[in-house]
């Protein structure tokens, strides 16, 4: 496993690029401290103490209340794009992101890609690491320089003589470690598991492994949503019956698109029209077999558009798929012969069976 | 300057309509055959009935149309993963158990109207179905939404009337026109029936002629299932003609 770490300001400080450079603490009063900038650091604030402390440190900081929603918006739209470069992806609204790299063809691209984007979200240099796992890429990231990258090929040796405090334990169990005289990383991973999971139960067997190297955190990877839509905003209302199929048929392939990178089929259809002076008209239907073509997606949004008599000039169109599932199964008939599109066909014969009731159609079953 | 116009007016049909709305004529490739096995596949000119475009069956009753017809589909059935009737008539799936179709490849479309029919076979060619049956006439405003559809996804086409009408005639790239010669007695027996099969119209290759083919009914107690129709080429006579690029209708 090689992964990317790349290291970036909490994210709610994201939200305010207009305050880099200045002291910034996130919280709500009466609270604890979310996120803090670095140049509060001088000041000894740390996130978790209370805001009331952190004010009395840094009384010079800009105090900003946190947003968790755009903050989670934010993560997402990071985690989406970060997605576009590495398979296993996780990123942390603590400002950590990282990407597995294994397998990936050209992992220095992607870890390059990474950096310009992250760059684009955060408006900061991020800092990277590029280890064996999560933890020893992370620690690495730490000690990069903004915009660098920091390779780790051995993950003990890199390890050894970080202190111990860079172990996830909480601040009895890291003073116990002290008190046994375990101050390094080193230190912890020559004695075996047993003996520290003795002194700290399970977190002690966890840290031993993690001070070896040996990873045994995996990360927690990010999924795309099993939903996606398209919509089109027209700046003057639309009556005209070829556009919308126009602009509905540039939509499906918008969204078939989509669904081709993902390995998707859609098993929902929902299309919605946004009308002038009057309540949205929507049509859905739930089909049997994934959608995910072109040609699938607008012949059955297509046939609704051409008989569809909406009430009003249409002002939007939007294209919701809001189930969504694996299409792989569909390579099961990759050896059907003779036509390839044989999903396409039995999509067909849903929509004409849905048009005209479910007799039209039969399979017979010969003796 | 007229040049820019018109490549732009291209790309515009291509971008609107799909990249195979527009097709150059130096670029179309030349039809593709699907061998059937049968001795239709001498009488096109190009090894097989063409793919992705409309193969005509015409002839009065008991002509043996259908029965050539039937045995393309159970071949298709097993060559395709979607073989489908679009039946207009009265299409019984008992009579393709003779064929040794493959069940699981055959759908059949019962439409209860000829639009329906139209729209149905329109739709399904569209979406790339391998063969597709015809069994009755379509809907003059059908026939070009199901030839564009069979020629983007190359769908084999083949449909069965008694007289077609004048659009569908048009429509079609190869017609077949059967009509029964002789019946064939044994031992004062039916046994079966002597047909001609000629072809009356070919847009993929130059008109071939016409063949005599020998259908044999079932005879004795073996079960149906056991039962497969003989359709044998008896003494084919091709009648040379001047070659021309189509026969007409």
């Amino acid at each position: 496993m090689r992964v990317c770490c790349g290291l970036t300001g909490h994210l709610e400080l994201a939200r305010r690029p207009d305050l880099y450079g200045r002291p910034v603490i996130v919280g709500r009063w009466d609270e604890h401290v979310v996120a803090a900038s670095e140049e509060t650091l001088p000041f000894g604030v740390t996130p978790g103490m209370a805001m009331r402390q952190a004010e009395h440190l840094c009384p010079q900081a800009v105090f900003v209340l946190p947003d968790e929603e755009a903050t989670i918006r934010i993560r997402e739209l990071i985690s989406a794009a970060l997605y576009d470069f590495a398979p296993v992806v996780e990123v942390r609204v603590e400002g950590i992101a990282w990407l597995d790299t294994s397998g990936v063809a050209a992992a220095g691209l992607s870890i390059r890609n990474a950096r310009h984007l992250l760059l684009k979200a955060i408006g900061r240099e991020p800092r990277l690491g590029l280890a064996p796992g999560p933890f020893s890429a992370r620690l690495a990231a730490a000690r990069a320089r903004p915009g660098h990258l920091l390779r780790v090929a051995d993950a003990r040796e890199f390890l050894a003589p970080l202190p111990a405090r860079e172990l996830p334990l909480d601040a009895e169990q890291l003073e116990r470690l002290d008190l046994l005289g375990l101050r390094s990383l080193g230190a912890i991973a020559a004695i075996g598991p047993r003996e520290l999971e003795s002194q700290l139960g399970r977190d002690g067997r966890h840290a031993v492994l993690l001070a070896r190297g040996l990873e045994p955190d995996q990360l927690d990877a990010w999924r795309p949503p099993l939903f996606t839509s398209a919509h089109r905003q027209f700046e003057e209302p639309v009556e005209d019956r070829e556009a919308l199929l126009f602009v509905a048929r540039g939509l499906c392939s918008d969204l078939a698109s989509e669904l081709g990178l993902r390995g998707a089929g859609a098993k929902h259809v929902r299309v919605r029209l946004e009308l002038e002076s009057c309540e949205p008209e929507t049509r859905e239907s739930i089909v049997r077999h994934p959608l995910s073509s072109t040609a699938e997606l607008f012949g059955l949004i297509g046939a609704w558009i051409k008989e569809w008599q909406p009430s009003a000039p249409i002002t939007e169109l939007w294209i919701e798929l809001p189930v969504l599932e694996g299409a792989g199964r569909r390579q099961l008939r990759l050896w059907a012969g003779g036509d390839g599109s044989s999903e396409e066909v039995t999509a067909a014969l849903e929509r004409l069976q849905e048009r005209f009731g479910e007799e039209l159609v039969q399979r017979p079953r010969l003796a | 300057m007229q040049e820019v116009a018109l490549e732009s007016a291209i790309n515009s049909i291509r971008v609107r309509f799909g990249s195979q709305a527009l097709t150059r004529a130096a670029e179309m490739p030349p039809p593709q055959p699907w061998s059937s096995g049968t001795p239709v596949d001498q009488l096109t000119g190009i090894g097989g009935l063409p793919r992705g475009r409309l193969s005509l069956f015409t002839g009065s009753g008991t002509s043996g149309k259908l029965t050539v017809a039937l045995s393309l589909l159970a071949r298709a059935t097993h060559e395709f993963a979607h073989a489908i009737v679009v039946d207009a008539g009265g299409f019984d799936p008992w009579t393709l158990t003779s064929y040794s179709p493959e069940p699981g490849a055959l759908t059949v479309v019962r439409a209860p109207a000829l639009e329906v029919a139209g729209e149905a076979a329109a739709t399904l060619a569209r979406a790339g179905a391998g063969f597709i049956l015809l069994l009755g006439d379509v809907p003059e405003h059908w026939l070009g939404p199901l030839e564009s559809g069979a020629n983007r996804s190359g769908t084999v086409l083949v449909g069965v009337v008694d007289a077609p009408n004048r659009a569908l005639a048009h429509a079609s790239s190869f017609s077949l026109g059967f009509s029964r010669q002789d019946w064939i007695w044994e031992r004062g027996q039916l046994v079966g029936l002597r047909v001609t099969a000629r072809c009356v119209k070919n847009r993929v290759a130059p008109p071939l002629g016409e063949t005599e083919l020998e259908i044999r009914y079932p005879l004795g107690t073996k079960p149906l299932t056991d039962y497969r129709p003989r359709i044998s080429e008896v003494a084919m006579r091709l009648k040379e003609v001047e070659p021309c690029a189509s026969a007409v209708v």
